[in-house]
């Protein structure tokens, strides 16, 4: 019975002139915008790639020079791209591509390419995730609106029932006719990706068991949608009261409550601004990291405890060159500032996700967001774990280019040149991205809250349908 | 006639409960929208203040230490002597301010991506100043709740509710066909309907604009013609989608299918097409290659520092202006003097890159921004942006006003410090300070105010020659 009702739910709809125009635009934008992305993120890749040789190169191109002014020049990482950033482009837009390692400062990633562009890139971009996230579940709407408040205006309804359809099958039917329909549109499109992706040449592993599961939550979130559509459709009397509740539904559920979300998350954790966070970091630079040992202090204390460790009587008797590691502990102490910094900074970043984790009660596009960004690594947990890579690479070349200097230089020979040998010695930036259990594992409450909407609004439907007025 | 249609269709409108609904609805996210940008401007604006207030602190410090080291009543390190000028150029840098402009309430723009305060110094390098600021990207994809977002999203919206079924409802209730048997034009009667719903929503939406300005705390008096800007800008938006949602009206559909062709309609022209838009600019012409850049930068860096250290001397012949005047006395900046030249060989090499990517880069921003004229919605972004001041050109201009307030700020050190100079107390009044001008970026309101006029011109006239060509039988079966 139920599939009778799915079954004419469907071909009614396969009939409608307004479905199959939706439906082909729907299929038509995603192959769009799956396309544009491609092209997108093989220029982008191929810069990646480029880039990341010649940084290499520049670094191991240095001639003889000292340690230090090669740690000054500095080197370059750059954020790699992920295939399946292809379906999800996230934060990448408002997040730098590039980190400059240098001596003394941990830098944060520069050049956003929101920066460079014009304010309208701030209407978004036609990518699939654009699609996925805010066009199908207005899709949805636009053709389940009028589910049952067409058949209680027709007067079908009261015939429906006259016959004794319970009312589980009556929903279970038309649940399943409006999500087959969807289904018809998002399976081409994951058909798509799979080629696309599959054709794609990539830095890491393309994972079809990943993009299965990213699949599966877009469905989930369908599902909600569909779940809602129903409802509201069940309970409004006239088709135009369902459809203005829907619109106003996603409308807070898409545009509103991301905006809304920003605005407590805002003002309950604000951000501190650059120069107040620059100000900060020089603040405990002057004062030493507690606030107590001033470095000078802890510099000559630091060499009491070296002297009398190699029980020698002046720093020019240690077996190593006393500048080139009062450098280094120097470099150790300012790493751990920017470290206390970065932690306070997380804090306050994950202070803020609270926020949004809370205002997913009121919205499903907010699990769903950031799930698929964190499945795609285009979230800001993935740009943080790039980031603290490469702080951690800055500290180990750091460490390598101190202490070359520090063992095989004399005291105050500042003339001391490294042999350019030294450049290749340190090895490449690598960077191992976070695992997708990992993610999966840190976005377990995205996933339960998405759950917990399916849940909830199965059970409204439930409920409203039996509640609902035939007249 | 006119007035009597007037009368009823008002009559009607106000028993309706919907509308006064809405009508409050809107007016509550106008309040919100507002409260939330003037927030954000007032957290800028204590940035700023403060970021002064530091400085102005630290100038009394600095002042004080020199009047002491003067009179020798205390010493220092000569590395930390407040007298030298490399000193003060360099551990007492102004701050270069972009103070909001009056209306930056109206829409966050892009300020959230940019720093409003930057403070170059001496030994810094103009031409790498950074002016990201500090976010979580996810705040900056979400957006903000402000006006600008309410009138460009949302009065659509609101239009569309208040026009969808101006023909189709009379048609469904019969009165139509009563209508039609009057001697009355079918257009004149419709646009009526309209021209009265357009005046009520005008006038909303103006005193919603006009209440979030009081309560932001704005002189309206100083920044009226903005004002009328605004308003004249927000009337031709909702006039167009009014007309719009007449076009749809004329094909004589159910009121449903009326409001799903309409919200269609909405979905294209201020989700799709903007999103469409931005793609296709940036994938004609892309935003030059940053990473090139970088590259290309390091490469000039590299080689520009091997010379670097050979060329005091040369610096003296290109500057001869410079030499010091009393050369019986060794000049005490002679190391940091070495260390300017140096820069100056390396940013002789270097600027180039980063000033042939700057002019690639507004050229590409150019092109982009000129296809704003595709869609009413990107006209109005741009427009608001242009009057809250907060558009990419007014960042480009500040970029651009900062750079050139760091070369001022050598300019008033260097020739100084080649004469073998101190700084003192009243030297500080005389320092130079940084204004920013928001005269100095050319506004494009004018520009999209005519596009914007053009779209609904366009609409309106498309509108009645649809109706002159509608078959009256067509409309009432």
């Amino acid at each position: 019975m139920i599939r009778t009702i799915a079954f004419k739910e469907l071909k009614e709809l396969l009939r409608e002139g307004r479905f199959r125009v939706m439906a082909f635009v729907m299929v038509a934008l995603l192959v769009v915008a799956a396309v544009i992305s491609k092209n997108y993120y093989q220029w982008v890749n191929n810069q990646h790639v480029t880039a990341k040789e010649n940084a290499r190169n520049v670094w191991v191109s240095q001639d003889n020079k000292n340690p230090h002014s090669a740690a000054h020049y500095g080197t370059y990482a750059f954020k790699p791209k992920y295939s399946l950033s292809l379906i999800d482009q996230g934060v990448d837009k408002y997040a730098g591509i590039s980190i400059y390692l240098e001596a003394h400062r941990r830098n944060d990633a520069q050049y956003m390419a929101a920066q460079d562009q014009t304010a309208i890139s701030r209407f978004g971009d036609l990518t699939p995730d654009f699609i996925l996230l805010f066009i199908i579940p207005l899709f949805i709407i636009l053709t389940g609106f009028n589910s049952f408040t067409s058949e209680r205006e027709n007067g079908t309804l009261r015939l429906l029932k006259s016959q004794g359809v319970s009312s589980r099958i009556l929903t279970g039917g038309k649940w399943l006719g409006l999500f087959i329909a969807v289904l018809l549109v998002i399976i081409p499109g994951f058909i798509l990706s799979v080629l696309l992706l599959g054709n794609v040449q990539d830095f890491g592993e393309f994972s079809i068991g990943a993009l299965a599961i990213l699949f599966l939550f877009y469905l989930l979130y369908y599902a909600v949608f569909t779940n809602i559509t129903l409802v509201v459709s069940a309970w409004a009397k006239k088709s135009n009261i369902a459809l203005v509740s829907l619109l106003a539904i996603w409308m807070v559920a898409c545009l509103g409550m991301p905006k809304v979300a920003n605005r407590i998350a805002e003002s309950m954790s604000p951000y501190p601004t650059q120069s107040q966070f620059v100000a900060a970091v020089q603040e405990d630079e002057r004062k030493g990291l507690d606030g107590h040992n001033p470095f000078s202090a802890e510099a000559k204390q630091l060499e009491q405890e070296t002297l009398k460790k190699y029980n020698v009587d002046s720093v020019q008797q240690l077996p190593f060159n006393w500048d080139g590691y009062l450098m280094q502990k120097g470099e150790e102490h300012t790493a751990e500032i920017y470290f206390k910094h970065h932690e306070q900074l997380k804090t306050t970043y994950e202070n803020q996700t609270s926020v949004y984790r809370v205002a997913s009660v009121l919205s499903p596009y907010l699990p769903t967001r950031f799930l698929s960004m964190a499945l795609c690594r285009t979230d800001y947990a993935s740009h943080w774990h790039f980031s603290n890579a490469a702080e951690k690479y800055r500290i180990m070349m750091m460490d390598k280019l101190n202490m070359h200097f520090a063992e095989n230089s004399t005291y105050g020979d500042w003339d001391y040149l490294a042999d350019k040998s030294l450049w290749k010695d340190i090895p490449d930036f690598t960077y191992e991205p976070v695992t997708y259990s990992q993610i999966l594992s840190s976005n377990l409450n995205n996933i339960g809250v998405l759950i917990a909407w399916l849940v909830t609004t199965s059970l409204m439907l439930m409920v409203s349908v039996k509640k609902m007025s035939i007249l | 006639m006119f007035l009597h249609q007037i009368k009823y269709e008002w009559l009607q409108l106000s028993r309706d409960k919907w509308v006064s609904t809405l009508l409050i609805i809107f007016i509550a996210l106008c309040l919100f929208a507002a409260n939330n940008g003037s927030k954000k401007v007032a957290l800028r604006q204590a940035e700023v203040e403060a970021s002064l207030a530091v400085m102005r602190a630290a100038d009394s410090d600095f002042k004080a230490n020199i009047d002491s080291v003067e009179r020798g009543l205390k010493t220092v390190e000569p590395w930390l002597n407040p007298r030298r000028l490399n000193f003060i150029g360099n551990r007492a840098p102004r701050v270069a301010a972009m103070q909001p402009a009056p209306l930056a309430f109206l829409s966050t723009g892009q300020s959230d991506l940019f720093t409003h305060t930057i403070k170059p110094t001496l030994y810094g390098e103009s031409y790498v100043l950074s002016f990201g600021e500090l976010s979580n990207p996810v705040q900056l994809m979400f957006g903000s709740f402000d006006l600008a977002f309410v009138l460009i999203y949302l009065l659509p919206l609101l239009v569309l509710a208040f026009s969808y079924n101006l023909l189709s409802s009379e048609k469904e209730q019969g009165s139509l066909r009563l209508t039609l048997a009057q001697p009355v034009s079918l257009f004149a009667w419709l646009f009526n309907k309209m021209i009265l719903r357009f005046f009520i929503m005008t006038t909303i939406v103006t005193t919603s604009l006009i209440l979030a300005l009081v309560i932001a705390g704005i002189p309206i008096v100083e920044v009226f013609s903005s004002v009328l800007l605004i308003v004249a800008l927000v009337t031709l938006y909702i006039f167009f989608w009014f007309t719009v949602s007449l076009i749809v009206n004329a094909f004589g559909r159910s009121s449903g299918t009326n409001a799903i062709t309409i919200i269609s309609f909405w979905v294209i022209l201020v989700l799709l097409l903007p999103a469409a838009i931005s793609q296709l600019a940036n994938s004609l012409y892309p935003v030059p290659s940053r990473i090139n850049m970088i590259h290309e930068m390091r490469i000039a860096k590299s080689d520009a520092e091997k010379v670097a250290d050979t060329i005091l001397s040369s610096y003296y012949r290109d500057h001869p202006e410079l030499a010091q005047r009393d050369t019986t006395i060794q000049n005490q900046y002679q190391f940091y003097l070495g260390y300017f030249a140096s820069q100056d060989v390396v940013k002789k090499s270097v600027a180039p890159v980063l000033e042939e990517y700057q002019t690639k880069l507004s050229a590409q921003q150019q092109f982009v921004e000129s296809f704003r004229f595709i869609s009413p919605s990107l006209l109005l972004q741009n427009a608001l942006n242009d009057v809250a001041g907060t558009s990419s050109r007014h960042y480009d201009s500040y970029r651009s006003q900062v750079v050139a307030f760091a070369e001022e700020w050598r300019a008033y050190f260097l020739p100084r410090m080649f004469n073998n100079e101190w700084m003192t107390k009243t030297d500080f009044e005389r320092l130079p300070t940084f204004t920013f001008h928001y005269g100095q970026v050319d506004s494009t309101s004018s520009a999209d105010i005519v596009g914007l006029l053009v779209f609904a011109v366009l609409t309106f006239v498309i509108s009645s020659l649809v109706y002159r060509n509608i078959s009256r039988k067509v409309l009432i079966t």
